[in-house]
């Protein structure tokens, strides 16, 4: 392994709530041929798993596999069930789920998974940049992977996922609220091009009391892997106070970024009570009525 | 531009299997055509996609007898699939040199079908950026002609343009060089 890669902190030694939930690109190697684990990657570049992954992974695309092609929400239990076996997923499976951007779409992934209860979920810590950097190898070969046996679930929306109605008495309550975009998203200067109107929302600032914390405050620019507890606890809680024990919600433009800020609540941090708002901005900015603040 | 008939290049890219089509993209995205500036351009439009950090300028110029492009090329970053699709883009129109008219009716709808539908329906923003993009350049191009026929000068031109983007600043539109930094700083 080329030593290119900036060195990183095992993530044994970042005291984490949740420790079990991260594995390290050298787990990943070390477990490449073993059949408990099945490895999933998934992207915001639709392109990119094409161009080579990790030796077995499947790709998990966000639109293509995990959205109703009709309304806007997730698939149902039979098939998400049967998405999952077609990838090789077992009831005793480990699944580890990396990508691109920092594991945007990753922590996205695992959090439609725990929507429908899937258990021994891990992100792979740094993502696919880190994988690449280390100079660890890429295939292109499609993955041979039996068909699976896992159950699932019918999908509870009640624990991890807010819907705008939610978000609105959460409001009014004046409980907190953490927007992770751009802080030029949160001021409300930019939305969209205007070539792409219905990918945006035709007001802009921010949903009102939320605190501005960009989701990439949360990795280390050098290795792409998660800060430290500590510095993570600095981040939320020390700057901006954000209480581990009540009702938070996240939320961003269409509820990657912000599934990025729930993982890291959640389990880095060992928040009780965070919720993944996915209508987000693109909802939010759209109601008529919705209160907004700006900047 | 783009319409059906205009070469059997278009059946043949439709007719592709999904795995040289994904390599045909590949290519593109990796081996750009007509990437760079472009020496005497009428106009340079970035276009970006907040959120995923996309991001396509494209420099046009214009046949100046004719309302028609003469060339385009485009720099950009982003995921392949959008860079793909402005190489693919400024090839057909550098080939074509299409109408303004014949750019603005070429849909958003042709343009998927032009880089694969299983691939551009998951990622419709990724695939049709370039084009949006192009649109933008050929409208600004068609508009800049009126004012200099209206006898407006290149920096009174220029001044209304700066007059139109401050009108529109705070509703959240991304227009010009706010475009770049749109897509940036997701």
């Amino acid at each position: 392994m080329p030593q290119t890669a900036a060195p990183v902190t095992d993530i044994a030694a970042r005291g984490y709530a949740h420790p079990e939930v991260l594995v390290s690109t050298q787990w990943v190697a070390d477990h490449l041929q073993d059949p408990t684990v099945r490895l999933l990657e998934s992207n915001e570049d639709v392109l990119l798993y094409e161009t080579g992954h990790i030796p077995g992974a499947a790709k998990i695309d966000w639109v293509a596999d995990l959205n109703d092609p009709l309304f806007r929400d997730y698939i149902d239990r039979a098939r998400f069930e049967k998405l999952l076996r077609a990838k090789g997923i077992n009831k005793d499976s480990t699944i580890v789920f990396y990508g691109d951007k920092n594991n945007w779409w990753a922590t996205y992934a695992f959090w439609v998974f725990r929507l429908f209860g899937v258990d021994n979920l891990r992100i792979m810590d740094g993502g696919r940049l880190r994988w690449a950097e280390e100079g660890r190898p890429l295939e292109t070969a499609a993955p041979r992977h039996p068909e699976g046996n896992i159950t699932v679930r019918e999908r509870d929306d009640s624990r991890i996922r807010a819907f705008r109605d939610q978000v609105l008495t959460h409001v009014q309550r004046h409980k907190p609220l953490v927007d992770v975009r751009s802080p030029e998203e949160y001021r409300g200067e930019r939305l969209h091009m205007p070539e792409y109107p219905n990918e945006g929302a035709l007001r802009g600032g921010h949903i009102p009391g939320a605190r501005s914390i960009p989701w990439g405050r949360a990795v280390d620019p050098d290795t792409h892997t998660f800060r430290s507890a500590d510095e993570l606890r600095t981040i939320y809680q020390h700057e901006n106070g954000l209480p581990a024990d009540e009702d938070v919600i996240a939320y961003c433009r269409i509820g990657e970024r912000s599934s990025h800020t729930w993982f890291t609540l959640t389990y880095l941090l060992g928040f009780d009570r965070v919720k993944n708002y996915d209508g987000s901005w693109t909802e939010w900015g759209n109601q008529v009525r919705a209160p907004i603040e700006k900047p | 531009m783009g319409q059906p008939g205009a070469g059997a290049d278009r059946e043949a890219m439709m007719d592709m299997d999904r795995e040289t089509r994904i390599a045909w993209l590949v290519d593109h995205a990796r081996r750009p055509r007509h990437a760079g500036p472009l020496a005497g351009a009428d106009v340079s439009v970035p276009g970006g996609n907040p959120g995923c950090g996309d991001l396509v300028t494209l420099h046009l110029k214009a046949d100046p007898a004719a309302d028609r492009v003469a060339a385009v090329t485009f720099e950009g970053t982003g995921c392949i699939l959008s860079q793909a699709a402005a190489s693919i883009l400024a090839e057909r129109v550098n080939k074509q040199q299409p109408t303004f008219a014949e750019v603005l009716d070429f849909s958003y709808e042709e343009m998927m079908d032009l880089v694969g539908r299983d691939v551009a329906d998951s990622r419709p923003r990724c695939a049709t950026l370039a084009l949006g993009t192009l649109k933008a350049a050929v409208k600004a191009a068609e508009t800049n002609r009126k004012l200099k026929a209206a006898g407006h000068t290149e920096a009174g031109i220029a001044e209304l343009r700066r007059a139109i983007a401050a009108a529109v600043e705070g509703t959240g539109l991304v227009i010009g060089e706010g475009a770049e930094s749109a897509a940036r700083g997701a």
